[in-house]
């Protein structure tokens, strides 16, 4: 995604991991953990008009 | 068309109407278990403000089903037009709503028309600004370069078109304005099994 975003023209593409995300079920978790899921923070910009 | 296409199209359509039901299902049934935290006990485990929660309508707190907490970054100021992308129950928008203030203009956007109505009346009951537009957010209901801020949590990882999404939210968000999206991310291909099971996917 964070490639899409600067595909896409937005600049400064800043992402981070949010800590503390989990899904609720263990199996879910244990699946989504082998799929390397997480939940991100993403900011951008769309550059002024020059 | 391809059948390739079209199986696409069918898949995507049946997506969404699995994700309006799940959706549904939180906002109807709050007590329920999912995959997912929800409500107040997700908003804090991602930082939300606990003066927050007790100063949102209850029932917007109650359907939250976010993945984190885009209001740490994205620093909206008074007289701003935010949108909220899958505004849901409304809490996000609601939030925003206190910090653009009576100047600003916060406009959520949702696929489900039953959640929108649910949103406004939420933000209504505490005297919030907020409007919400039913809509995809492949093709979001807005005029080019109408906000200041875009923020969502949670929902571009349902669509199956990230590259659309994306590509409209640059269309709407104003030369020199800016997002903070919370989503989920996988370092993996998802298995076919899973792209394929709207139900899976919706999770």
């Amino acid at each position: 995604m964070f490639r899409l975003f600067e595909e896409s023209g937005f600049t400064r593409v800043r992402s981070a991991v949010v800590p503390h995300f989990r899904f609720r079920k263990p199996a879910t978790q244990n699946s989504a953990e082998a799929f390397g899921v997480k939940a991100v923070v993403f900011t951008a910009t769309r550059p002024a008009a020059s | 068309m391809s059948d390739a296409v079209t199986a696409q199209e069918s898949l995507e359509a049946v997506l969404k109407d699995e994700i309006i039901r799940m959706y549904q299902d939180v906002a109807d049934h709050p007590e329920g278990e999912y995959h997912f935290f929800h409500g107040r006990e997700a908003a804090e485990l991602f930082g939300y403000d606990p003066e927050w929660l007790d100063r949102a309508p209850a029932g917007a707190v109650a359907s939250f089903a976010g993945v984190g907490n885009p209001h740490l970054r994205s620093a909206i100021q008074p007289g701003e037009t935010v949108v909220d992308l899958g505004s849901g129950a409304g809490l996000d928008a609601i939030i925003a709503s206190w910090s653009a203030g009576a100047s600003g203009n916060v406009i959520g956007v949702d696929l489900n028309p039953s959640m929108c109505l649910k949103a406004q009346a939420h933000a209504a009951a505490t005297g919030a600004r907020m409007e919400c537009r039913q809509g995809q957010m492949e093709n979001i209901p807005l005029p080019d370069a109408s906000a200041d801020v875009v923020i969502s949590n949670g929902v571009i990882n349902l669509s199956f078109r990230k590259r659309k999404v994306i590509e409209e939210l640059f269309r709407v968000i104003k030369p020199g304005g800016r997002l903070s999206i919370t989503d989920i991310v996988s370092a993996k291909q998802l298995s076919q099994s899973i792209v394929n099971d709207p139900k899976l996917w919706a999770s």
